[in-house]
């Protein structure tokens, strides 16, 4: 047995737990899942537990592409990113997988982790109907219980359990399958993991864009990346730009509409 | 903090607010226990916002509590619709600002920096997320509290329509900065041109360097938004679509 990698493994499934949606530890969701959760935080997080901090950032960066829009709107989600960037980025840097394989690895671990995620949000209903007696009995620390401590053992158990598992077991697979899977299969994750961050962006899109002709400033923002420069800054500078002058403009027809009211 | 802590689908974030208003009710009802358990069955109904900006509401509540613990004449229903009211609103606006605008924005200046393997990145993004949303987090629940209900309309007034507007604008523009960024989609095809062959994709990199990433982009939010596929839909058509451009030599 493996004691290190044990070790490891552990470490890398508590920051699983400590990154996930609902772990309240690290200021809430501020901390926690936006920061710890996020693939291209966990990529250093990964990389200094398990000794090359270099390759850990590159894959998390290659992964965190791949979610670079993930949203999770009203608690409905089509991936669980944190088990998505700890799971997949642990496995990859350990099989010494190509950035491609990583951010598919990243994906089929974040499927899986949503089922896991789903459970917990239905076993939770026990802690509501708790919680209301508690409050009925006016009994503030039984709510505290109820709301953090149980659903957060919960939590921890689905969290650090499969992740641990699976880096400690999952190495030595996942190397072994590399191995024999033929040039092809790896070309086409190396295509899809390109792809991937298509899907993200839609949803990004389907949430931001209401109607059709804001379609144009989509188109804005890929050309100044295309033709004019590398620089997010340098767009987001610009959008703000934009986005202030529409707001003026917005103004100005409130107040005419506000006149014709008037007269 | 703690509003996700036991989140369900059956009340989301109910229990959550009903932990966060405990210190300041305990505060307000200390002479009244039988008001103190009825304020805290009031808090468990129902809700779901996002967490960060929803603070706002916290902050709106605390404040109408206080006024109703100062023997001011404050209805339950009142207060339940103050929740509903803002949270969708707020949710609206928290979760396109902050995970489509200023997450996407600060993870991809991280990602340039880290792109080799650099942490400075990953620091800059920690960093940047952190102090822009303690602050914007402690601002909100502050206003709240002291403007109460009026931020209500200050929040669903004509200006703030305007202001959603113009941040969705920058929002779709950063959007689309990340398409080009982040998407790749290359062509190996070939096309026998006389004697030569002409590699197709630098035909295409002549005029459109990113068409590819730029249709595929385009055809996964169509497909979502206007044949309302679901994302997991979306995701398989992506593997076929690899599965098949490998096979036939196309990408």
């Amino acid at each position: 047995m493996d004691l290190l990698l044990l070790i490891q493994g552990l470490l890398i499934g508590i920051f699983c737990y400590l990154g996930s949606v609902s772990s309240p530890w690290l200021m809430g969701v501020t901390g926690g899942y936006y920061v710890v959760g996020r693939p291209l935080v966990a990529g250093l997080i990964i990389g200094l537990i398990l000794g090359d901090v270099t390759t850990g950032i590159i894959l998390g960066v290659a992964v965190q592409a791949a979610f670079i829009a993930t949203i999770s709107t009203g608690g409905t989600q089509n991936s669980e990113i944190t088990y998505a960037a700890y799971g997949g980025i642990a496995l990859g840097l350990l099989s010494n997988a190509d950035t491609g394989v990583a951010v598919t690895l990243s994906v089929g671990i974040g499927t899986l982790g949503l089922i896991l995620h789903n459970l917990m949000m239905i076993v939770n209903s026990v802690w509501n109907k708790r919680t209301e007696k508690a409050a009925a009995e006016g009994n503030a620390t039984k709510i505290i219980y109820n709301n953090a401590v149980y659903p957060q053992l919960l939590n921890f158990v689905l969290r650090v359990v499969p992740i641990t598992l699976a880096v400690y077991f999952g190495q030595g697979f996942i190397t072994r399958v590399l191995d024999i899977i033929p040039k092809d299969v790896t070309q086409i994750m190396t295509v899809l993991g390109g792809l991937l961050p298509a899907l993200g962006i839609a949803l990004l899109m389907n949430l931001l864009i209401k109607e059709n002709k804001q379609l144009i400033f989509f188109l804005t923002g890929f050309v100044i990346i295309v033709f004019f420069t590398d620089s997010m800054i340098a767009l987001t500078v610009f959008g703000v730009l934009i986005a202030y002058i529409v707001f003026l403009s917005l103004g100005q027809s409130q107040i005419e509409t506000d006149d014709d009211g008037v007269i | 903090m703690f509003h996700l802590s036991s989140m369900s689908f059956e009340k989301l974030e109910a229990n959550g607010f009903a932990h966060s208003m405990i210190p300041i009710l305990k505060k307000l009802y200390k002479d009244d226990p039988e008001a103190y358990k009825q304020a805290l069955e009031r808090h468990t109904a129902f809700y779901n916002t996002e967490p960060q900006v929803g603070s706002l509401v916290n902050g709106v509540v605390a404040s109408i509590e206080e006024e109703r613990a100062n023997g001011k004449e404050v209805n339950d229903e009142m207060i339940h619709s103050v929740k509903t009211g803002l949270m969708g609103p707020i949710a609206g606006m928290g979760d396109s600002i902050i995970q489509g605008i200023i997450i996407p924005i600060l993870l991809s200046i991280g990602m340039g920096i880290s792109a080799n393997g650099n942490p400075v990145g990953v620091f800059v993004y920690i960093l940047g997320y952190l102090s822009i949303i303690l602050t914007v987090s402690y601002l909100l629940y502050m206003r709240g509290y002291k403007m109460g209900v009026q931020a209500v309309d200050e929040l669903l007034g004509a200006n703030s329509e305007r202001l959603r507007s113009a941040f969705t604008l920058l929002g779709v523009m950063v959007v689309g900065g990340l398409a080009a960024s982040f998407v790749k989609l290359n062509t190996i095809l070939q096309i026998p041109n006389g004697e030569e062959v002409l590699e197709f994709q630098k035909t295409l990199d002549g005029f459109f360097p990113k068409l590819l990433p730029l249709i595929a982009v385009l055809v996964c939010w169509y497909l979502i938004s206007k044949r309302k596929w679901s994302a997991t839909k979306v995701l398989l058509f992506l593997i076929v679509v690899s599965i098949a451009g490998v096979l036939l030599n196309v990408f």
